[in-house]
Formats: C-alpha cells, structure tokens, sequence
C-alpha cells in the first residue's frame, strides 16, 4: 500500500534541504471525489498532499508552464521540480524527455503505484452515489472503492468505477522515477484495446455517421489541447489567431502565417482539428485520458489516440513512453516494417 | 507585390497539344494578375523555343518565368539556363508539367484543358515565392577510393591512378584479382586468365599512386560527393610483409589443414597460406579462424620457424580513415551454391562441381596442374555433362534472371574439357544459347563443329550417383524424348549473385540493390554506371552479371566518371535545401532522426541544416510537427498557396 505518510515525508525533505524548486502534487479537492493539483513551496504545506483514487489528473502538463516560465526568467533556479506521477503520468516524461522537452535533472519524480487499481471515473460514481454527495473516497485492500457519504459509507467494486483506461492500462506503476511509493504490482491486461473495439466493429457508415455527430457537438474550446502534456508547441498548426510572436519573428514569417483551418466550430474545420491532434500525437500519446476526462460536451477523444496507439503497436511494434533513447515513431524506420501499403 | 512571370507554353508536338488546347491555356494564364506575359511554341526546348524565352524576359521585363512543358526530371536545368541567359535569378524558373501529369494521362480535351491551367497557375503562385539563390559551392577532396579488387576493381584504380589521382583500393580478402584470377583460359579467345590478369596486378602493388588495402573492409562511411569520409578495418594477417621473405617455412610446420578458398575446395591449405603464388601482396597470412589459439602455448610451431621473425600474434585490428572525393564500388559476384541444388544434389557428390571449381580444374596453377581428373578417384572422365542455366532463369527456386556469361563459360568449358581428354564426350543441357558478343557465336559453333560438342536442348530434371557414375535424367525437347546419361563428371554453370554481403554494403553507402540484389544504377540506360547516390559509381559485376570485356569496359566508364569530380577544383550544390525556423523549433530532433542524408543536427536546442549534404527532399518539412523546417522554394507557404491555385476555378 501507498504510505502517505512516506510521500509527505519525502516532499519534507525535499524542501527543507532545499533540494527541488516546489512539489507538482495531489491535495484535498472541493467536490469529495476529486483531487486538486497542488503547487507545494513551503515544507509545512507538505501535509496538505493526499493519495486518493481521485487523482486522475496528468501533473506533467504542468512542466510546460514550469519550462515557458524558466525561459522568461533571467537567472533561472536551476534546481529540478518534484513532480508526483502514477504509471500512466511516469510515461509523458519520457516522452517529454525523447523529445528533449525536458532533461532528466528538470525533474526529481516521486512515483506512486496504483497497484492494484487506478483512478476512478467521476462520472462512474456518480452514477453510483445517485446524487448523494461524497465526503471522501479510498480503496480497502480487497479491489473496493470505499466512499464515506452523509448517510455512512457504501463499498463499490473497483471495475465498476475505474476509469476506462486505468482498466485497459498496461503499466500501473511508474516507469520512471527518483523515489517509488507503494508496491510494485506487476498486473498484466489483455484488455489493452478493448474499447477500441467498439468502433472499430462500426461500418464504415457508421463510424461517419458516429464522428460527425461528436463533432458536430465540439465547441473548439480547445480543453483538450490545453490539458495535454504533448501538446506543447508554441504555436499550434490550428490556431488562426493567437500566433507566437517573438521578438525574433520576421515580417516575413509574420506575413507567410497559413491559416490551415479556420476558426469557427464548423463540422469540416472540427473534424481537420481533431484529425490533426490526433495525428501529432501518434506514438505520442501516452492513454492518460486527460482530454476526454476535461471535454465538456462529452466526445470519445481519447478513442481516436487509442486506435493510433494500436495500429503503431500493431503495425510497428512501438509503444510509447517505456525508453526515452527510442527514435520517435514518425522519425524512425526499419527494415522489418510492414511496406503493403506501397503498390 | 506580385511579380512580372512569363508563361511559356510549350506543345510538344502533339504530345501536349494533342490533348490540351495550349492556346487557350497560354490565353487565361496571360489574364492572371502576376502574369506580364503569356505564350505558346511548339518546341519550347528547341533552340528556338530557348531563344524565344530568353527575349521575352528581356523584352517584357519579367522577373520569373513558368514553363508548361514535360517533367522537370527533363529540362528544369535547360530552362533555368534559358532564364539565365535572360538575365534573371535560375532559380526564378520553375516547370508546370502538363504532359507527364497531364496530357499523356488524359483523353478528354476539355478537362485536360482544365487541369492544364491548374497546373500552370498553382506554378505562377509558386514561383511568385521564389527566392533568388546561389549555388552553393565546396572544394573537392582530390582522391578516389574503390571498394573490390577484381578485374573491374583493378582497372578503374588503374585508369585513376594513371591520370594522376590518389586512389585507395580496398579489398577484403588477403590478395586482390577477384574470380579473374581463378579462371584457366578465357571466352572467346582462349587467352590464359593469370598471364593476362596478373601484370595488371603487379602493376597495382608497384603504383605509386595506389595505396592498397588488402583483408579490409568499409565499416563506416559520412560526407557527401566530393567528400566523403570513409573508416576502414583491416583485419590483422599475423604476418608483417616487410620481414616475410617468402621462405614457405610456415606453412611445412602448420598442422592445420583446412580447405582452400582458392581451389575451391579441391585441395587443401594450412592455417598460415598465401592465397595462389602470385597474389598481391605476396605474402603470407595467419587465418586467425582455423588457428588453434594465437598462443605460443596453443601451437606457435610457425613462429618458432620464422627466421625472420615476421609472425606477431599480436596484431590488432586497424582502423584506418580515408577521405576521397569519389568512389568505385565493384565488390563482384559470387557463385550461388550448389548446395541450393536440390534436384541436382545438393553438392553432396564430389563429382558434380561448380564452374569455378572446373576452371580450377583446368587450370595449369590448379590442384591437378591442369589435368582433367574427377575429385573422388581421380580418374580421367570420359563422359561430362554440362548444364547450363543451374539456378538461372528459374524464378520459382532459383535466381529469376539469366546470368549471362554461363553459355559462353559453359562452351569454353566443354572446348577446354576436349582439349585435355580428346577421346573424352561433351554433354550440354541448355534451354537456349545466348551468344550475342563480338566473336562469341563464332566461338559456340567452334565447339560444336570442331570439339563435337553434343549441345541437347532442354532441362535435366535430376542426378544422382548410380554405380559410380553421375546418373543425368534430362530430355531433349528438340527429338523429344527422354535422356539418361551415366556421366563421369557434371559441371554445373551455377549461377552469378552479388558477392556475399553486397546488400550490408550497399546500405552503408547508402545506395539501392535491384530486386536480385545487385547493386542498382541511377538510370538502366542513360546512367550506367552511376549509383542513386551521387559521387558513388559503380563497376563489374557487383552491378549486374557480366563477362570481363564488359566488367572492365564498365570499370573505365566508372573511372571516368569519378575523374569528372577530382579534376574540379570546387563542386557545386544545389541551393534548394532545408532552411530551419529556430523561434519554431523545439529541438525535439525528430527531422535530425528522420533526414536520410545525415543533414541535420541539434545545436543549443535548435536544428541546423548541413546544407551540403541536404539533397532538399522535405522529409524533415513533412515530419515536424510545428512547421519549425521547411525547404528553400517549396516552402509550406507556398504549397498552401499551389494548393488554393489547383482548387480555385
Ligand atoms: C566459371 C566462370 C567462368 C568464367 N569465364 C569467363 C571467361 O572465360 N571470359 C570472361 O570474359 N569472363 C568469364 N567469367 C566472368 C568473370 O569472372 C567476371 O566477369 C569477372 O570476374 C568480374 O569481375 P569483377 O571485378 O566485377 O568481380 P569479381 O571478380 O567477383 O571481384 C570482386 C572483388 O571484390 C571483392 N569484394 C567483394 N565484396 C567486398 C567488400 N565488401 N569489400 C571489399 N572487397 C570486396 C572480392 O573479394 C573480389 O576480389 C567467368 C565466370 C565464371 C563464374
Ligand atoms: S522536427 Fe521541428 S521542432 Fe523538432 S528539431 Fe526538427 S525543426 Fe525543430
Ligand atoms: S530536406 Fe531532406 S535532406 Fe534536407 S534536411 Fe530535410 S530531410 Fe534532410
């Protein structure tokens, strides 16, 4: 089990001896079931951090405003930031670290194992709870979900309330990390896929008819650009507006923008966005589900990025997240790489 | 601003004008806003054609021309020439092809008409973003290395090495010659193979321009034509050539016998040898494979006898770099086994051999001084079936092509069989004779008429051993029955393949192999001899099966080649290469992993573009992910803006 104690004991010291910048970690929520992220500076606040199954966020986003602010300031400290990362999480930094976004001393990682669960779906229990309002929610050892409502407390089985992709997860525990908590539970999934399968048994008809219709519902709030820790660029390919100019940006540059797509939610324009994202996150996206998680109207996103992971898998042997020296899907090539598609 | 361009038109004879009506496509292109002058010819490449456009840029002031004509794989050269003679910026020249892509794949006049001017006008919009460039220029490294030292190897350093250039010779076994040196006498003059080889060969080693690097091989290559940067192994021979007086101590002491390379197999050589008598280097060489150890302990019976003490177990391994400028690729071929035979044995019968090993046979130098004798009991054989085509032109087993050379061989062979056993009879199975060469059908008849060579059209089908024969069941499609001979002796004209690992070189090099794994030349008919990667030629049968004539014809033309880039002072590159973005750029380095020509690297975070090894081929523009690299002149901007001119209308 995860000692909580350990961890708050850990981010200390880390502070006290002056060690790491602030600690990127989990505390209280306002809603009962869902963490908060936390920006830890002070050692005495070290006891505000938790380790609950409502910690779904993915931290490592926020090593990019972590890395834009460094690059604005003078004389940056160039101690590392502690950062607390699941398995899922651990996976970004080294993808963040193969694209040499960040370096190894950029971060000092605190891994937490999700053993034998995961995080939950807040959807899922709230299903559950029916408009009950929970006060606090923990596993017990035997795979439940105990949630402590006013009227006492109910057990729910982990399957039922787990996220789609904590149970579809190949890793649950940190594949990178400076100090590990909890035990290290090798689980295995033969269900890596599986909701992939959903649509992929669609016609092609209705696969149209399914993404047109999700689309159709996307307000271009673009959420799930701004909670992925991939999506990094300064200046986004669909972005018409709100183009990064630096100091150094020519009028030539300035004048050459291409505005690839336009703005307004349209069904065509949507649908390039989301293709787009979908595409610059092949062999990138590391199934943290946070862009589903933050959409607000509800659009199977993650479906798209799952598919992409499947086919790289399937077709290249890729996976992404495990060995930060791997070339990157796209930029890579072998000889053994299937070549049916040329005719 | 937009810029004054001159669109030229071109027919093409009816090539183009046959489908598209080049008038009207001239006409709309000439009301386009950027467009100062618009007009059609029937030849554009003619001299009339070039002058035409040449006086339109003076008369009408442009500053860019588009020609609507054929590939630019063509005339993009004739016509940035033609706008250069006008005055402007080459690279203010750009080609609209409207034949390959157009007229040649279309039949509906009306719509191909269409597309004619699309195709026109996304080029006005291209060109009207086009950067006037500079050739880029860099000094050439003035030496030539060639890679395999057979015939076609030693001539093309020979031809270099004559007209005053450093040439580096590399060749992976202990002596240079190649399959040359094995062979007895020579179709289709029956000159003596050694005695023509071998002062070609002495000749090398006595160079001065030569610098020989014998039981090496390439491990790794950078640079780019003009300079690359080559780092050979040479592998240790355990024997130092300057002390070796040549005594052949060694080899009386050497309990080690193992079989002979050089024979084939026929006989046996100690683990201390010298290839043949008259290789290059003459020398001997410790084959650290069959040695017992390296140890004095272990044996060192070699060392002990060596007076002058030239045999050092302890010779490493050299790394050696070389730059040259050019390079000669001519690693050969080798025979394809007969242990691929299975319906003729599998190369289990002593009795059944490969042609080489039946040069060897023949030769005088050879494990019987010439005389004709089978393997297992030394006997003359008085009955020899030749087949041709062993392994050739049989694409569901075998090799799918024909290998050329094994008619003429297989002829010679049975001649030279006739010669040394004229009581002897002559099979040969064969599924045609290709005789085309100068002399070499005479050659065929002579062995028919004066040999009485008994040439039987058709396959065998199987053999075996059968009361101490070679049992051949072949059939005869000419009579059309079957053919059982109980032979004394079957020679097989396997046939040619690549040299063993030629494909673990040609990636190295970065150059293609063909489907059969030769190695591949920039274009079957107008480029020979020139590899897909410029400044790397190639020679002799490395390229594909030829004969001597050819492979030495070949080795010159690829001397020549080479000599076209050392005898120049400064090379010069073209200027459309990759151009990094650095306020973009976020030095993931996924182009850097992805460029095929090593042109890339990461320095403080950002890309740089080695500009002379960028051969702007835009895989790096197509990879990153935030537009952060992108090629001079077919920019992003302007394919976006090719693709709103190929929409509108
Ligand atoms: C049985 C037989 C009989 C023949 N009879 C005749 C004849 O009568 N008349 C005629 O005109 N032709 C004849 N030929 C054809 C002739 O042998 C070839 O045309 C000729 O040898 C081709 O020369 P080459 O230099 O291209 O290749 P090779 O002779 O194969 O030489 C290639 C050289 O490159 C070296 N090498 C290979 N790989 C590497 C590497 N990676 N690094 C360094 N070195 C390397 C090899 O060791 C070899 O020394 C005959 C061929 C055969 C098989
Ligand atoms: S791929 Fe793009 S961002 Fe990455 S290093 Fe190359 S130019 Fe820079
Ligand atoms: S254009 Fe091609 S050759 Fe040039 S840097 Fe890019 S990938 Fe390399």
């Amino acid at each position: 089990m995860v000692n909580l104690d350990d961890l708050k004991k850990e981010a200390l010291n880390l502070l006290k001896d002056e060690k790491v910048k602030y600690i990127i970690g989990y505390t209280e929520g306002s809603n009962g079931t869902s963490a908060a992220p936390a920006f830890i500076k002070n050692p005495e606040d070290t006891d505000k951090l938790v380790w609950n199954p409502g910690c779904f966020h993915n931290l490592t986003r926020f090593l990019r405003d972590e890395k834009k602010r460094k690059a604005r300031e003078k004389h940056p400290d160039e101690r590392p930031v502690g950062i607390v990362v699941k398995g899922c999480d651990s996976r970004a930094i080294n993808v963040l670290l193969q694209e040499k976004y960040i370096k190894r001393d950029d971060v000092f990682i605190l891994g937490v194992s999700c053993e034998s669960t995961g995080v939950i779906d807040e959807k899922k229990v709230a299903k559950k709870l029916k408009g009950k309002k929970a006060q606090k929610i923990e596993w017990d050892t035997n795979r439940n979900l105990v949630v402590t409502t006013e009227d006492g407390t109910t057990k729910i089985p982990a399957d039922e309330v787990l996220a789609e992709r904590c149970v579809e997860c190949p890793v649950h525990s940190p594949v990178v990390y400076d100090i590990f908590f909890g035990d290290k539970i090798k689980r295995t999934t033969d269900a890596q896929f599986k909701s992939v399968e959903k649509i992929e048994n669609l016609s092609q008809k209705e696969k149209w008819d399914f993404w047109k219709k999700q689309f159709d519902k996307c307000i271009r709030c673009y959420a799930c650009r701004s909670v992925c820790p991939m999506c990094y660029c300064d200046e986004c390919v669909v972005d018409t507006i709100s183009f990064a100019v630096t100091a150094d940006t020519t009028a030539e540059e300035k004048a050459q923008r291409i505005k690839w797509i336009e703005k307004s939610p349209t069904p065509s324009e949507t649908f390039i966005y989301h293709i787009i994202r979908a595409i610059h996150l092949a062999g990138r996206c590391i199934d943290c589900g946070e862009c589903e998680r933050v959409c607000p109207l509800d659009i199977p996103i993650r479906f798209l990025n799952k598919k992409l992971e499947k086919e790289a898998k399937s077709l290249f042997d890729y996976e992404v997240g495990f060995d930060p020296d791997q070339l990157s899907l796209v930029s890579s090539f072998k000889d053994e790489d299937p070549e049916d598609f040329i005719r | 601003m937009k810029k004054r361009t001159g669109v030229f038109v071109c027919h093409c004879g009816i090539n183009i004008a046959g489908t598209v009506d080049v008038k009207k496509v001239a006409d709309k292109l000439g009301k386009h806003k950027a467009v100062a002058h618009s007009e059609d010819y029937v030849y554009m490449c003619s001299d009339p054609g070039q002058n035409l456009i040449t006086n339109a840029i003076k008369e009408h002031k442009l500053d860019s021309i588009v020609v609507s004509c054929c590939s630019p794989t063509l005339h993009e050269k004739t016509f940035q020439n033609a706008a250069k003679a006008g005055g402007i910026n080459e690279f203010q020249s750009e080609i609209a092809n409207i034949r390959e892509q157009c007229s040649w794949v279309h039949k509906d006049k009306e719509k191909a008409t269409i597309k004619a001017e699309k195709i026109t006008r996304s080029a006005v919009e291209r060109v009207n973003k086009n950067e006037s460039l500079e050739p880029i220029s860099f000094p050439v490294t003035r030496r030539a290395m060639v890679i395999g030292a057979g015939i076609a190897g030693i001539q093309a350093a020979l031809d270099m090495a004559n007209t005053g250039y450093e040439v580096v010779l590399v060749e992976k076994n202990p002596s240079i010659g190649g399959h040359m040196i094995q062979l007895s006498e020579t179709f289709p003059t029956l000159d003596c193979s050694q005695c023509i080889l071998s002062p070609k060969m002495v000749e090398v080693s006595k160079h001065e321009n030569i610098k020989l690097l014998t039981y090496s091989e390439v491990q790794e290559i950078s640079g780019y034509v003009g300079n690359f940067n080559v780092k050979i192994k040479k592998n240790p021979t355990f024997v130092d050539p300057d002390k070796c007086t040549l005594c052949d101590e060694c080899t009386k002491v050497c309990p080690v016998l193992t079989s002979d390379e050089f024979d084939l197999g026929l006989t046996g050589r100690r683990a201390i040898y010298m290839p043949f008598p008259q290789a290059i280097p003459a020398t001997y060489t410790l084959d650290d494979k069959h040695c017992p150890g390296l140890l004095p302990i272990a044996c060192g019976k070699c060392a002990d006898v060596c007076d002058p003490g030239a045999i050092d177990y302890d010779m490493k391994p050299e790394i050696i770099e070389e730059e040259v400028g050019a390079i000669v690729i001519a690693t050969g071929f080798d025979l394809y086994e007969k242990e691929e035979m299975g319906e003729y044995g599998s190369g289990k019968y002593p009795d059944v051999l490969d042609g080489l090993q039946f040069e060897r046979l023949c030769s005088a130098s050879g494990p019987t001084q010439g005389e004709v004798l089978r393997p297992s009991d030394h006997k003359v054989p008085k009955e020899v079936v030749f087949i041709q085509c062993s392994g050739s032109r049989d694409p569901e087993q075998h090799c799918a092509y024909c290998s050329k050379i094994c008619c003429m061989y297989t002829a010679k062979h049975a001649m030279l069989y006739k010669h040394h056993v004229p009581d002897g009879q002559a099979y040969i199975f064969y599924i045609d004779i290709r005789s085309g060469g100068k002399g070499y059908e005479e050659f065929v008849q002579r062995a028919v008429e004066e040999d009485g060579v008994v040439y039987l059209r058709g396959k065998v089908s199987k053999i075996f051993e059968y009361n101490g024969k070679i049992r051949v069941w072949g059939v005869d499609t000419l009579a059309g029955k079957d053919i059982e001979i109980d032979a004394d002796m079957v020679v097989l004209a396997q046939a040619m393949r690549p040299s063993k690992d030629a494909d673990k070189l040609a990636k190295l090099l970065k150059i293609s192999i063909d489907k059969d794994g030769f190695l591949q030349e920039a274009h079957p008919k107008l480029r020979p001899v020139e590899s897909v990667t410029a400044g790397m030629f190639l020679a002799g049968a490395a390229q594909a099966p030829k004969d001597i004539p050819e492979a030495v014809a070949q080795a010159s033309g690829a001397a020549a080649k080479a000599l076209a880039i050392l005898s120049q002072e400064n090379l010069f590159h073209s200027p459309q290469v990759a151009k990094s973005i650095p306020n973009l750029c976020t030095g993931c380095g996924m182009c850097v992993d992805v460029c095929p020509y090593d042109a890339l690297s990461l320095k403080n975070g950002k890309v740089e573009v080695n500009e002379v090894l960028c051969e702007g081929c835009g895989t790096c523009s197509a990879t990153c992910l935030r537009a952060a690299i992108e090629v001079k002149n077919i920019t992003p901007y302007q394919i976006y803006e090719m693709i709103n001119a190929s929409l509108g209308g």
